[in-house]
């Protein structure tokens, strides 16, 4: 019977051939391509009839992942001699093409800006780090808002001075796995930075330049409101490798917001999406969402710059709590709206970034000519 | 979910620039263009607020003033928006665009 069996069904290099060939109609919704085409499917191992092997996505934050799991299985199953399927979903973030010789060890640089403050820029940068730490990607936050410096307190870190490096260097605190520079460790507590503003260059340098940031995968930049010193330093002499733009519904802000969205056009920094933060209200009471600063305003001005809408988190007073305790609610939370709202926020922003470096043809964006007689 | 739209990201960007003889700046774009331009018109084009006053808009730079020995010393990439010139006469505060260039090619 063995020996029977053994002849009448397919070689396991016949089914690897048509796990292949099933694998080749799956397709990345973002990058628009197969997954085997774009090289995604690795170790790939069959005996006796099991299958197993790895889908390598682009980011570990990536929103289709089981989707494209269950795809996979599904399809794979359907062979016929398949007996089991083993599909193991793994990530590498692909690097955005730089050669500036600062911060050589980070693959993605996202800038989170807004034009008007006071819209929660920290409260989004500090869960879409965090949000993005949690799906296994290494992940780095700065506090680039040198004057209001508010992020070790939402994080929960003590303001002492940062570790010394060599060479000048320092070393950046972490806490949740996160790690984090601030212009707040760079002063006693509570006692004000007063600097004018070619001094503001200066210290978003040394963030830059004298940094130990080690690998990391992502690394958020809280940017302070406005289109000032800070914004242009940035722009300049970082790598940035997209925006995300947060706004609150009502119109006074949306004014502010399209100001920030055109300062990134025309340093040609691409805009990874608007995300529309306070959009509603849940009292304790019943679950009515309360659209007390008006609702739509976000998506109206995704559309109008033709960016995408990452979403809209709402104002509840758990992100409050959140931030005051040092213990972001993407932490603590996994069942609040707000938290489920980071995440779908980080996965597109991840997704933006993987569609720009899979479809742009990469430029030589850092490049120095010596002038010869 | 909303499905992600597409970036736009393709707006033209130097592939390369290159010194094309001593005179002749060239720059390949990435949408396919080949611009060439006249270094002595470049730095008398320059941007910077010294050469055009940064309140009235008027041009400071007084024909005959750059000398035809002009010359870039070094180039340098400046964000992903931008290049910067040192030029011989130890002017370097042009920060020029590539919506400038393009205008200029």
């Amino acid at each position: 019977m063995k020996i029977f069996r053994e002849v009448c069904s397919m070689s396991d290099q016949e089914i690897q051939e048509q796990v292949i060939s099933a694998l080749k109609t799956v397709q990345d919704p973002d990058l628009h391509k197969n997954i085997v085409s774009l090289g995604f499917v690795k170790n790939m191992k069959v005996e006796n009839g099991n299958v197993s092997f790895d889908v390598e996505l682009t980011t570990p934050a990536c929103p289709v992942k089981e989707q494209l799991r269950s795809e996979c299985e599904t399809k794979v199953k359907a062979i016929e001699g398949v007996a089991k399927v083993d599909v193991n979903m793994t990530a590498v973030v692909r690097a955005a093409e730089h050669s500036q010789p600062i911060l050589t060890g980070v693959k993605n640089i996202i800038a989170v800006a807004s034009g008007k403050g006071g819209v929660g820029k920290s409260t989004v940068s500090v869960n879409l780090a965090a949000a993005l730490q949690m799906t296994g990607a290494k992940v780095g936050l700065m506090d680039a808002d040198i004057y209001g410096p508010s992020i070790p307190q939402m994080l929960g870190i003590p303001v002492t001075p940062p570790k010394a490096g060599e060479d000048n260097k320092f070393f950046p605190h972490e806490k949740h796995g996160i790690k984090v520079v601030s212009a707040a460790f760079l002063s006693k507590e509570g006692q004000p930075l007063m600097l004018r503003g070619p001094m503001l260059g200066g210290i978003i340098q040394q963030f830059l330049q004298n940094v130990e940031w080690g690998e990391l995968d992502y690394l958020v930049i809280d940017l302070p409101p406005g289109t000032g010193d800070v914004q242009l330093t940035l722009t300049q002499k970082a790598p940035l490798s997209g925006a995300v733009v947060v706004t609150t519904p009502q119109q006074v802000s949306l004014i502010d917001a399209e100001k920030a969205v055109r300062m990134f056009e025309s340093v040609k920094v691409p805009l990874l999406g608007i995300v529309e933060n306070m959009s509603y209200f849940v009292c304790d009471g019943c679950d009515k969402k309360h659209y007390i600063f008006k609702s739509g305003g976000g998506q109206a001005m995704a559309e109008k710059f033709k960016a995408p809408f990452l979403g809209e988190a709402p104002i509840i007073s758990g992100v409050v709590e959140g931030g005051d305790d040092g213990l972001p609610i993407t932490f603590k939370d996994q069942e609040s709206p707000a938290t489920k709202a980071y995440q779908a926020v980080a996965g597109q922003v991840a997704a933006q970034l993987s569609i720009i470096q899979a479809g742009k043809e990469q430029t030589e964006t850092t490049f120095e000519l010596a002038w010869k007689e | 979910m909303n499905e992600p739209k597409k970036v736009d990201a393709n707006f033209p960007s130097p592939k390369k620039i290159s010194q094309i003889n001593a005179t002749t700046l060239g720059i390949s774009w990435s949408d396919g263009v080949e611009s060439a331009y006249d270094v002595k018109m470049l730095r008398e084009k320059c941007p910077c607020a010294n050469c055009i006053d940064e309140w009235t808009g008027e041009k400071r730079i007084q024909p005959g003033q750059i000398k035809d020995t002009i010359r870039p010393v070094n180039i340098k990439s400046v964000g992903r928006y931008a290049i910067q010139f040192y030029w011989n006469d130890g002017h370097d505060t042009g920060l020029y665009t590539h919506d400038y260039l393009r205008e200029l090619a």
